[in-house]
């Protein structure tokens, strides 16, 4: 199965941005506020499609950050101040974690566009993984870390079956802080384990395909164990992983490629993104191909939607050359 | 500076509704010409009737102008009367301390907004050719600054790396496709590239504006700083800003705020003719009066001290993000505590967190005559 999607937020196109400072400034109602947010979700959920992409998001426009639906949502949770969203020139507010930690409704269906989802697609859902809302969380309340990412891990697995239930078939992990340096490097091998069992919890019991997607750092640093992380698909952002570091290790599991630079304006060329491609796919796998997705590396909301629009073309068009080559 | 604990801000004041939108041309009510006139003359400010005069006129591009100049002798005249030592023309001339440069530089594209966080954005550009010397970008409204105060002048002056890494880097991402195949070298290549070029070619001929026409203190003031925290940025960081100060004959300083102190600590002594540290502390302080364990949030200042900085500090006395007025008593205290944390109290010059534009003229201007009261009764506690 060769195939592409989106791997998170996508970005809100001009008119929504244009609607929503003017909200911000008290010059709209939330009703016409919610009006834009309609439209725009239908005009994101039409490009995917044009571009060709397998699977579809509602392009989640509404997340203020990964973690804001569960930030505002959950018991026990509440919004702390902005910080850094990892290397980059965007903030997230932190959840602060004041208290046992509660799912009492839906959180990402809540705040999805279901009815904007066409039904002669595939669905997929993005939601933060059980490690990375952990560890970038405030913890107030439970022992350590590790005790708060299972607690996670329950809630995570409640959320993605009710998400299979409403018609979902493909559920993205986001798991940077995994692989992000500066973090990755206090996480100590043995722990590796501990994250692998928090995922075992996360996907119990779905019916779903799932994908850990991890981005802003070299996920080589984190082989071989993955290998045996219990999920379907591994996502490796491109742009920070050695390739060298990658092509040692030989795959069972599927991949999502992250060949696309959400992070950078300048759209790549299908040629040597299907070049790039081909050597990773026949280095990891040799002649017995797994499933692999062609993807941007991170969220596309670092661009403008112009630019974003460009680069999910980018996909489909890469995907096609792929598919023709290994047919 | 002879005096002990020299006061100063950091750049950025609010800009009044007058300027802003008597700039883009459109009509002032009663009260917002009233407001120019109250501050005028609070300020001592003359021939406030010519502004009177102006603001009614319709728009033209000597309005606009001149407008600016008015806008930065209030803001010269505000930091004056509140007290300061240090002052500067609180930014008037500059639409925001990004899209000021780049806008006036030339190799840049703005390709839209991107999220910052929430419901804010910001427009970015790309570099989309190498980056070439457009229009002066500071040099007017340092002269200006020059021409009417008498007090010293420190110009704040936005760093090449956080220009660099708020911008996208299309041209040398481009330029360096073919030649190296790792797409994480190869960004990292185009970075350094990008940088040094920009140094070069619109930064350094900016400064060397500046010194030229008698600029002694120059602010260089770098958010990014700390964004990316490994040792192959940081080192890139510490070369950009030598590269940038190397060979004037010029006083330089660094202002950074609300970022991984850890990490600048760390390379901290390494950048060279940095005469100050202009640092973010209140913002993590408790508002209670005292020293000791009162005072954490300038814990951080061990970090530096340890790893050997002996430059000076400003230090960030005045929260700029809560309308919360620090007591002189409170400032006071904030000021001696880090005077008994290191080995010459004359290392400090107390400083504002950060620009205070986010504030009204109202509360800035409590915030910093009590900013100078609080320096005054530390003075006297020392002296």
């Amino acid at each position: 199965m060769l195939g592409c999607y989106v791997t998170g937020i996508l970005p809100r196109p001009s008119e929504l941005i244009k609607q929503t400072r003017a909200y911000e400034r008290g010059r709209i109602s939330s009703k016409k506020l919610e009006e834009s947010f309609t439209k725009a979700t239908d005009t994101v959920i039409g490009a995917q499609f044009s571009a060709g992409l397998n699977y579809v998001t509602d392009g989640m426009l509404r997340w203020q950050d990964l973690f804001r639906p569960f930030t505002k949502c959950l018991k026990g949770v509440t919004v702390g101040s902005l910080t850094r969203w990892f290397n980059n020139n965007a903030f997230y507010r932190k959840p602060i974690i004041t208290d046992h930690v509660k799912r009492e409704k839906d959180v990402v269906k809540n705040v999805t566009y279901l009815d904007k989802l066409p039904e002669n697609l595939f669905w997929k859902a993005i939601l933060p993984a059980p490690y990375t809302l952990a560890s970038l969380s405030e913890n107030k309340h439970y022992k350590d870390k590790t005790e708060l990412m299972f607690e996670f891990a329950e809630i995570i697995n409640e959320e993605i079956r009710s998400l299979a239930d409403a018609g979902f078939s493909y559920v993205q992990l986001s798991d940077p802080a995994l692989v992000y340096e500066p973090l990755a490097s206090k996480l100590r091998a043995d722990k590796l384990p501990l994250v692998k069992d928090a995922l075992e919890i996360a996907v119990k019991r779905t019916s779903v395909k799932t994908c850990l997607q991890t981005f802003f750092g070299d996920f080589s640093k984190i082989l071989p164990e993955a290998l045996d992380f219990p999920v379907d698909h591994l996502g490796i952002d491109l742009y920070e992983t050695d390739f060298g570091n990658l092509k040692k290790y030989s795959f069972e599991k599927g991949v999502a490629l992250g060949l696309v630079d959400s992070r950078s304006s300048l759209v790549e060329g299908t040629d040597e993104l299907v070049a790039v491609a081909e050597e990773i796919i026949e280095s990891i796998y040799g002649s017995n191909i797994g499933e692999v997705f062609i993807c941007p590396n991170c969220d596309l909301d670092f661009l403008p939607w112009e630019r974003a629009e460009e680069k999910m073309k980018v996909l489909g068009s890469v995907t096609k050359h792929l598919m023709e080559e290994f047919s | 500076m002879n005096k002990l604990f020299p006061t100063q801000e950091v750049g950025s004041l609010a800009k009044p509704r007058w300027r802003i939108k008597g700039c883009r041309g459109k009509s002032l009510s009663k009260e917002e010409i009233t407001e120019a006139v109250n501050w005028g003359r609070k300020l001592g400010i003359e021939n406030l009737e010519e502004l009177v005069k102006l603001l009614r006129n319709g728009f033209s591009l000597y309005k606009k102008r001149t407008l600016l100049e008015w806008s930065a002798k209030y803001a010269i005249r505000f930091f004056e009367t509140a007290g300061l030592d240090v002052v500067f023309d609180g930014e008037q001339w500059r639409s925001e301390m990004y899209e000021h440069v780049m806008r006036n530089a030339a190799g840049f594209r703005f390709l839209g907004y991107v999220k910052s966080f929430d419901y804010r954005y910001f427009n970015k550009a790309a570099c989309i050719d190498t980056p070439k010397y457009g229009k002066s970008f500071y040099l007017d409204e340092f002269l200006l600054t020059r021409e009417n105060t008498e007090m010293v002048i420190k110009v704040p002056f936005t760093g090449a790396y956080t220009l660099v890494d708020w911008t996208f880097n299309e041209y040398y991402e481009k330029k360096f496709s073919r030649e190296i195949r790792d797409f994480k070298r190869r960004k990292f290549k185009a970075k350094k590239e990008f940088l040094f070029n920009l140094i070069r070619e619109v930064i350094r001929p900016e400064i060397r504006k500046l010194v030229d026409s008698g600029a002694k203190w120059i602010q260089i003031d770098e958010p990014a700083a700390t964004t990316h925290v490994t040792d192959e940025e940081m080192e890139l960081f510490v070369e950009s800003f030598n590269e940038t100060v190397k060979g004037f004959n010029c006083s330089f300083s660094l202002h950074n705020c609300y970022s991984n102190y850890e990490v600048l600590a760390n390379i901290a002594c390494r950048l060279r003719n940095c005469s100050q540290l202009s640092l973010e502390f209140a913002n993590r302080d408790s508002r209670q009066i005292g020293m000791g364990d009162a005072r954490t949030g300038y814990n951080e200042i061990q970090l530096f001290e340890e790893h050997g900085f002996h430059g000076n500090y400003g230090l960030g006395v005045v929260d700029v993000h809560t309308n919360f007025v620090e007591s002189p008593e409170l400032i006071r205290d904030r000021i001696l505590h880090v005077a008994k944390m290191i080995d010459d109290p004359r290392r400090l010059y107390v400083s504002t967190d950060c620009g205070l534009r986010t504030r009204t003229w109202e509360i800035s201007f409590k915030k910093l005559k009590n900013m100078v009261l609080g320096a005054e009764l530390a003075r006297k506690v020392l002296e």
